[in-house]
């Protein structure tokens, strides 16, 4: 046994270094080749009616993009996050409640609201020591089931002022506000050097003097509280909030990174780029599946196999162990 | 006894661009202890994982007892008789000793698809008994067992079934003295059996005491091949490293006055079940070795002072006061620190020569407004790889790519870069060459006479001695002794108080 996977082991890594420039180029360009290619082709498909309905198919994207970002920082440090989308349902009903006193207030709770989930999840990740996926999977059904709880009789209908703010210039610059900050943290200042060593090698970072454990806990804290900004621009859309309010948005956010290129178990690989060619390249796609009238379960078919092709090209099958 | 055993016939073989073995051949003999030397990266453990089936060959072949082999793998080159005990750990957790020894090899035990467990674990034993492992139970996980015991197992594992060549791939540098010995005997038997051993290890005097015969390689070229009681160390230095090797290797000063200016007092430190009331003072610009088996505590200390053990008790003080209870202050105190576990614990090895480099001093390097800038990182991460002579093609490439001595350069370049005060060394010259080693030892002696503080930890007597200005030797997690500097110092003295 040993000797079989060690043969396997070097035998890949002689693959490896022997055509690691053509993969890395594949690894670096499929995501947005990828996007250009799916674009063109369902607006030859639909007779350029994706072009024309440009506003509507980027509507789609703000919410998504957003909350992924957060996640981004979480799966660099090689966490996983399934509860954005319970998180996005509960801060959303809060926005929706908080709206009808104040709206700028509403946002405030927002926030709080999915900065605390976050800060349940991160407790029970990082000094309960339980893995991240388990974690945030309990969460996921625990507050969905508060979600279901509370829109049990009807919706929960925010103030009617909500639906002023659905204007498209608002949600491209608050899209934008959580990016550009997202990215100048990122690239710029040690956040995001810190990330990727947590990812790379959790010891090794501990070693070098980063405080692991506080960083993985408010990493969480603060994916939580993007989402729970996310919840406004989500509210703002219908002006209330059902009982599926926000559900799927932890698989769209997955398959959004993956989309984007981003290896699995973070690490040192990972870019910022992953975020917004991913988020769009999803969207774009999904869109197009709609507007070509394939079903639901059509779709999602379609979707598994795509995702499917993209986790088998990106992952990083030396560190896959290493998900938190 | 001068029968050919094993040939190798113009083998080559590259990684990407990299030629590791440029056509190599040379003959080793039956009965005979072969040892193979080179610096990191000259192609010895390249060969050698090519005759045991761990990479394949791009050209060229082995010729083993006048028949031509292509091992596929380990277990298909066990059956053409050749073994391998590897540097790293080469045993499987989670299964029990019996298991680890005859794994690949089950179906000698297997009866209509029904293992008999029974029958391994007699055998197994029994194996045990012989090689005189009496300690180690076949029956028990291998994960009750440490490190030592685990490289035992791993030694019946290798040599049980008489294989014809056994490769011993840098195997002592992990043991202690006396899992060398053990080691020393098994190799004798395999040799007076008249099976073949070759022996991979970067301590020459090691190479001169246990082998018949060496051959050297250089950047992946054959060089010569030497009887070793012809040759001196000076000889195989020379051979090695393609020149005279100039200057001292260990700093040369005896008698010189160390500084009475205490740097750091470490008081009534105990770390449960590894370190029992531990009091010591280390002065500025002193070398403070501390040695002792592998078990004795002595890993643990380095650990302590730098804030890094669990449940550590007592206090770690430095000379205005301040303590020392957990990583990020020791670093913002000037305390350095680099594991003996190099790739777990002192460097990300999936990470850029930069961001190692640079991780420790971001805070340094970030302007005002706490941003980083590539080029201010690239410039400081390059700067102090150079100085360590790191061998990259730029800071961009990942450590993982990096020969253990490079990693060790990459690990000292970010402490340098940090101009650390107090710098922990654990087994800084683990697994590296001459060359490295000599690099490492000129960097201490600077950093001595610069007024910096080093506490080296070490199972190399030699470099102990030949470093120190004072040792401390560690037995059961307490001090056991201290000897200071001098010329007249042997192993000996060290080792008797160490056992």
């Amino acid at each position: 046994m040993v000797a079989v996977s060690k043969t396997e082991m070097t035998a890949a890594k002689e693959k490896k270094t022997g055509n690691l420039s053509m993969i890395s180029a594949v690894k670096t360009y499929l995501p947005i080749v990828g996007l250009i290619i799916v674009f063109l082709v369902f607006n030859v498909l639909t007779n350029f009616r994706m072009v024309k309905n440009m506003p509507l198919v980027l509507s789609q994207v703000y919410v998504t993009m957003i909350a992924t970002t957060g996640v981004f920082f979480i799966m660099t440090m090689g966490g996983l996050d399934f509860s954005q989308g319970s998180i996005l349902g509960i801060a959303s009903i809060v926005v929706c409640m908080v709206s009808r006193i104040n709206i700028p207030l509403s946002i405030l709770c927002g926030i709080l609201t999915g900065a605390l989930i976050g800060a349940f999840n991160g407790y029970f990740y990082v000094y309960r020591k339980i893995k991240s996926f388990i974690v945030t999977i309990c969460t996921m059904f625990l507050f969905r089931g508060f979600i279901k709880y509370l829109t049990t009789n009807a919706p929960v209908a925010g103030s009617a002022a909500l639906i002023n703010f659905d204007r498209t210039e608002l949600k491209v610059a608050l899209t934008l506000l959580v990016l550009v900050t997202g990215f100048v943290l990122f690239r710029f200042t040690k956040f995001g050097t810190y990330l990727k060593a947590i990812g790379a090698g959790e010891k090794a970072a501990m070693f070098s003097g980063i405080r692991t454990d506080k960083m993985k806990f408010w990493v969480y804290v603060l994916s939580g509280a993007i989402t729970g900004f996310a919840a406004f621009i989500n509210v703002i859309k219908v002006g209330s909030v059902t009982s599926s309010g926000g559900s799927q948005l932890e698989t769209q956010i997955l398959i959004a990174l993956v989309l984007g290129g981003m290896p699995i178990s973070g690490g040192a690989k990972v870019r910022f780029e992953n975020i917004i060619v991913g988020s769009l390249l999803y969207i774009v796609l999904n869109s197009g599946l709609t507007m070509m009238g394939f079903s639901t379960q059509m779709m999602q078919l379609i979707q598994g196999i795509v995702f499917l092709v993209f986790v088998a090209v990106f992952a990083d099958r030396k560190s896959l162990q290493v998900i938190k | 006894m001068s029968e050919v055993r094993l040939e190798v016939k113009n083998l080559c073989k590259s990684f990407g661009i990299t030629k590791a073995v440029k056509n190599v051949s040379f003959n080793i003999n039956k009965g005979e202890v072969h040892a193979l030397i080179g610096e990191n990266g000259s192609g010895k453990s390249t060969l050698t994982n090519m005759l045991t089936g761990i990479y394949s060959i791009d050209s060229g072949i082995f010729v083993l007892d006048g028949e031509e082999i292509h091992p596929k793998n380990q277990v298909d080159a066990n059956n053409h008789g050749v073994s391998i005990i590897v540097q790293e750990l080469g045993t499987l957790s989670g299964l029990t000793v019996a298991e680890n020894i005859f794994l690949g090899h089950e179906e000698r035990f297997v009866k209509c698809g029904i293992k008999n467990t029974k029958q391994m674990i007699k055998e197994a034993n029994e194996l045990l008994h012989s090689y005189g492992f009496d300690r180690i139970k076949a029956q028990r996980m291998i994960d009750d067992y440490n490190f030592e015991d685990r490289k035992l197992v791993e030694i019946v594992k290798a040599t049980y079934f008489d294989p014809k060549i056994v490769v011993i791939d840098e195997t002592t540098t992990a043991l202690s003295q006396e899992g060398r010995n053990e080691l020393y005997k098994v190799m004798d038997k395999i040799r007076e059996k008249g099976n073949t051993i070759i022996f991979i290890s970067h301590d020459l005097q090691e190479i001169l005491d246990r082998s018949d015969t060496i051959t050297i390689l250089r950047d992946g070229v054959y060089i010569d091949t030497v009887k070793s009681k012809d040759v001196s160390e000076e000889d195989l230095k020379r051979l090695m490293v393609g020149r005279e090797v100039t200057g001292d290797y260990y700093r040369s000063d005896y008698g010189s006055k160390v500084s009475d200016e205490v740097v750091l007092s470490v008081k009534d430190v105990s770390v449960p079940g590894l370190l029992n009331k531990l009091d010591f003072e280390l002065h500025k610009g002193e070398i403070l070795g501390f040695g002792g088996l592998s078990e004795s505590g002595m890993h643990e200390v380095g650990k302590a002072i730098f804030g890094a053990s669990y449940d550590r008790t007592g206090s770690v003080k430095l000379s205005d006061g301040t303590e020392i209870n957990d990583i990020p202050t020791a670093i913002q105190h000037s305390i350095a620190y680099t594991s003996k576990d190099r790739d777990n614990e002192s460097v990300v090895l999936n990470q850029s020569i930069m961001d190692n480099i640079c991780l420790p001093s971001l805070d340094e390097l970030a302007d005002k407004r706490h941003m980083l800038s590539d080029k201010k990182l690239r410039d400081f991460a390059d700067k102090f790889a150079k100085d360590m002579s790191v061998k990259m093609v730029n800071v961009d490439q990942f450590v993982s790519d990096l020969s253990g001595g490079n990693k060790q350069k990459v690990v000292l370049a970010r402490w340098i870069g940090k101009d650390s005060d107090i710098v922990v060394l654990d087994s800084p010259t683990r697994g590296i060459d001459i060359k490295v080693k000599q690099d490492i030892y000129q960097l201490m002696d600077r950093m001595r006479k610069a007024g910096k503080s080093i506490i080296m930890i070490s199972e190399e007597l030699m470099e102990l001695i030949g470093m120190c200005d004072r040792i401390i030797i560690m037995k059961d997690g307490m001090i056991n002794g201290q000897i200071e500097r001098s010329e007249s110092l042997d192993e000996n003295n060290l080792i008797t108080m160490m056992v």
